[in-house]
């Protein structure tokens, strides 16, 4: 295949839509369809929490559980508190980097830091390491190896999911693992999170066997929470993995301008809760249930139409983004993974030969020997995936970080990540792999689709009687 | 305060400063869009017609060309009166206006600079004026989050018994709710990048449903290159200004004899028809080792000859890196090597266009729209070379247009230089190889 049939396949692909949904959209979907459709289309922003807090907790947990857990680990802890206690005290470099870079970065942002916001980034980090010393080393012998924040894409099931962590045993078992880093609140096993869980041991499955319905290397998944753990049954009853499917259909149909069947579930924890979004809710419901039924002003429903049209240009253009995913799936599926490399190689979809050379702050520098083609695609600010070749999992299924070039010479790529500590998860997870690099995305969408929802609203609220939206 | 204004840029002014509503300003190539923006915001809050403005751009390039601008008007009084916010790995460290992201700290200035994909985290505060640029490359969805923060609640409120039966459209509906904007661009030198190949760029968009103007005077075109732009895009009459009308290149040192046809410093467009061959290089894009070579070999030649600035000009990013590669090799890394994308805003004494596409179905491709076209012959102040050949333009087609339509960019561009505004020469030997 010559790097034409690359290009003709790029041809090909670009007829067609290329979405991917991601496994939290899965999980949100599964909750409530109408919830999904909230985000795509119509473009409704999430609520106003501030996740600094949460983000500072995931970015430790990223970097201790390869290190400090991990080396810490015991079986069957006599005192799980004290064994907390200790691997604490070992984290403590990590968590004050942590807390030093989301200073930087809120600084920098203009972001306001919360009061408390040292202690209570030690507090929740503290209680997950209850968490994982009670329940996981309860159960589990130590891991050979965990790996952590990892983008999994498998484009045959239009799923994408970053995962937070995976521990590895022998026989290539794995455990899945979810940090819950919002709030100390006790975890209900009936929420977005146990459907995300599912969502992602999909993902897993195929990481580890290529096929996301073989389950033979699943040892077991868990939401780790403050000072405890959810595990959810194994199996788990085919229901509910057909649920996750289904759901996924109907968002990956949504994302493609379908009208696929939406029922509002018997309980919905915004709506029937009266949250933040609920309003938004039952506007777009009426909405569609009245313009299906032509009872709409003409001059609203015309711009009513203007606007939902322009929201799926938007989704279409974020679908392009993902079509080079595409792109190199569908060649390793038809050429082996070695030829299709190579031939992807030469027609700048992937550049791989790279190594972890080193790291200073928050750029990481990867190096390769001089190759025969030294015009590179490469560009500054331009954003990339960074993946660890793992042997025997599928490329877009191993370790990776995410990141912009800021340097790129023949030889050298220096590449810029959001913080300072995950250059050193970079340097902790991939520094014994050859290194591949793919273009990646920002995905801006919600961005873009907010002000729409906004002007949608406004038109609804100056245009039509308050009658219509009797309830808001 | 400083602020040079020729007398269609002050024409516009008057009418933005007096018009209440939203209204489209198309500013051709060297026309003075950025001046136009910044002298408005001034001249809006000097004379007290507004609390606040917003200053908009798609590109953090754009945006910190305005602060540029701002600089240039305002001296050191700038950094009282503006700020410039958005993404920070995008600012100009040079820039000598502030950059803050902090609510109390924009509250308290009375411009306020950023890009467009920014403003989701600018704190809840209304505009009474907004002035977009780049709306060329930008959709019409990019336009609503700077017309959000034009949206006044009170008006809207008036508004509200009559509008259901008088609103008719989105437009309509933010005019009604008190925006009041202008957008800038020039549908002419770029169009946004969307699924849909035929969309409406923004200024299209507002265009067709609100006043719009168009500056005439172009400060960078000489007047060959003006007259061969003005035909080349149809803009009705676009014209250099006086004191630019009769610039030439001037060197240093007479060219050597194999470049002496190239380089003519008299003649302002001279086409180099050269016959390299086209490469497919990545998912998209196309490379021409011959052309390379030959922008590298100029440029070369040129740097001894002169200290003008250079800048070469291609459609594809392959053909860039190639020729920044060869340009690198001969130790020329500070010479600008951009795309057709990338060259919005820039400008250079002398321009290299490396044309790239040469095959024998004539399939000009994306070479050869309009937007692309008349981008790279529009950035030069003084001499255009146009690096590719000439009978693949001349006889080009691209899937906009069918192979029968008469109307191709392409061939129209090959048929004004060759009739009209510069000579085709046949390539010297030495970049023959």
């Amino acid at each position: 295949m010559s790097s034409l049939a690359v290009r003709e396949l790029y041809r090909t692909i670009s007829k067609t839509k290329g979405h991917l949904v991601q496994s939290r959209e899965i999980a949100t979907t599964c909750v409530c369809p109408y919830l999904f459709k909230m985000c795509y289309p119509f473009g409704v922003p999430p609520g106003e929490q501030d996740y600094l807090i949460a983000n500072t907790v995931h970015d430790i947990m990223s970097l201790a559980m390869p290190t400090t857990i991990l080396h810490n680990w015991q079986q069957d802890p006599t005192n799980f508190e004290n064994l907390a206690r200790s691997i604490d005290r070992d984290s403590s470099a990590i968590v004050e980097k942590a807390i030093q870079d989301a200073k930087d970065v809120a600084n920098r942002e203009g972001k306001t830091i919360p009061t408390y916001f040292e202690y209570d980034v030690q507090d929740r980090f503290h209680g997950l390491l209850i968490g994982i010393s009670k329940k996981l080393m309860k159960k589990y012998s130590r891991p050979k190896r965990a790996i952590t924040e990892i983008t999994i894409t498998n484009v045959k099931k239009f799923q994408e999911g970053r995962i937070d962590a995976f521990l590895e045993f022998d026989d290539d078992c794995y455990g899945l693992i979810d940090w819950k880093t919002n709030d100390i609140d006790k975890f209900k096993g009936s929420g977005i999170d146990k459907w995300q869980l599912i969502a992602n041991f999909l993902l897993a499955n195929y990481r580890y066997t290529g096929n996301e319905d073989n389950w033979s290397k699943c040892l077991f998944g868990s939401v780790v929470f403050y000072e405890n753990a959810y595990f959810p049954r194994l199996p788990l009853k085919q229901e509910k993995i057909d649920k996750v499917k289904y759901d996924r259909k109907f968002a990956h149909d949504v994302l493609c301008g379908g009208s696929p069947y939406t029922q509002k579930p018997a309980f919905c924890p915004v709506c029937d809760r009266e949250g933040e979004s609920s309003s938004d809710c039952h506007f777009y419901r009426e909405d569609s249930r009245m313009s299906g039924q032509g009872t709409l002003p003409p001059n609203y429903a015309s711009i009513r139409r203007h606007l939902i049209k322009r929201r799926y240009l938007v989704l279409d253009e974020r679908s392009e983004t993902h079509k080079h995913k595409f792109v190199i799936s569908n060649m390793i599926e038809r050429l082996g993974e070695s030829i299709a490399l190579q031939e992807l190689e030469k027609s700048d979809v992937v550049y791989s030969g790279f190594r972890l050379g080193s790291t200073h702050e928050n750029l990481i520098t990867l190096v390769r020997e001089v190759s025969d083609n030294p015009i590179t695609f490469l560009e500054p600010s331009k954003v990339v995936r960074i993946i660890g070749k793992e042997d025997s999992r599928p490329l877009l299924g191993c370790i990776n970080e995410k990141g912009f070039v800021k340097d790129a010479t023949e030889s050298k790529l220096v590449v810029s990540l959001d913080k300072k500590i995950y250059a050193d998860r970079a340097k902790e997870q991939l520094l014994d792999f050859p290194i591949v690099i793919i273009r990646d995305e920002n995905n801006l969408t919600r961005r873009t689709l907010e002000p729409m929802h906004r002007f949608h609203r406004l038109a609804a609220d100056l245009m039509l009687p308050r009658r219509f939206f009797d309830n808001n | 305060m400083t602020l040079h204004l020729d007398e269609e840029q002050l024409r516009i002014l008057n009418w933005r400063v007096d018009n209440k509503d939203i209204g489209a300003v198309v500013g051709p190539p060297g026309c003075g869009k950025t001046t136009v923006g910044s002298g408005l915001a001034v001249k809006i809050i000097a004379e007290g017609l507004a609390k606040r403005v917003l200053l908009v751009a798609y590109t953090n390039a754009a945006a910190n060309e305005f602060g540029w601008e701002f600089y240039n008007i305002l001296g050191p009084a700038a950094e009282k009166m503006c700020i410039r916010t958005g993404n920070p790995t995008g600012v100009d460290p040079l820039l000598p206006i502030t950059f803050n992201r902090s609510a109390d700290t924009l509250l308290e200035k009375r411009i306020i600079i950023s890009t467009n994909l920014s403003l989701k985290k600018l704190p809840p505060i209304r505009f009474d004026n907004m002035i977009i640029d780049e709306a060329g490359v930008e959709r019409l969805e990019h336009l609503l989050w700077p017309f959000w923060f034009g949206v006044d609640r009170e008006v809207q409120n008036e508004h509200r018994e009559k509008a259901a039966a008088e609103i008719d459209d989105l437009m309509e509906l933010i005019s009604r709710c008190g925006a009041v904007a202008t957008v800038v661009g020039d549908p002419k030198q770029s169009r946004p990048i969307s699924p849909v190949r035929t969309d409406y760029s923004a200024i299209e968009w507002v265009m067709k449903r609100k006043r719009s103007d168009m500056l005439r005077i172009s400060h960078r075109l000489p007047d060959m290159l003006s007259g061969l732009v003005n035909e080349f895009a149809n803009y009705g009459g676009l014209k250099s200004a006086p004191e630019i009308a009769p610039r030439r290149l001037t060197l240093d040192y007479m060219p050597d004899v194999e470049y002496r046809q190239v380089i003519q410093p008299d003649e302002v467009v001279t086409w180099v028809d050269i016959n390299g061959v086209e490469q497919p290089k990545g998912p998209t894009s196309w490379a021409n080792d011959l052309e390379a070579k030959g922008c590298a070999k100029i440029c070369n030649h040129l740097v001894h000859l002169t200290r003008k600035s250079i800048v070469v000009v291609t459609r594809f990013t392959a053909q860039k890196q190639i020729i920044r590669y060869y340009l690198q090799r001969m130790g020329l890394e500070s010479i600008k090597v951009t795309t057709t994308t990338g060259a919005l805003g820039t400008q250079a004494d002398v321009v290299l266009f490396s044309l790239v596409r040469n095959n024998p179905e004539r399939n000009v491709g994306a070479a050869g729209t309009l937007q692309d076209l008349n981008v790279a012959i529009s950035r030069s102040k003084e001499k255009l070379i146009i690096i590719g050949n000439f009978d693949m333009m001349i006889n080009g087609w691209t899937s906009a247009s069918s192979p029968s339509h008469r109307k191709s960019p392409a061939r129209n561009l090959a048929r004004l230089i060759d009739c009209k505004y510069g000579s085709i020469v046949q390539p010297p030997h030495i970049l023959r190889d």
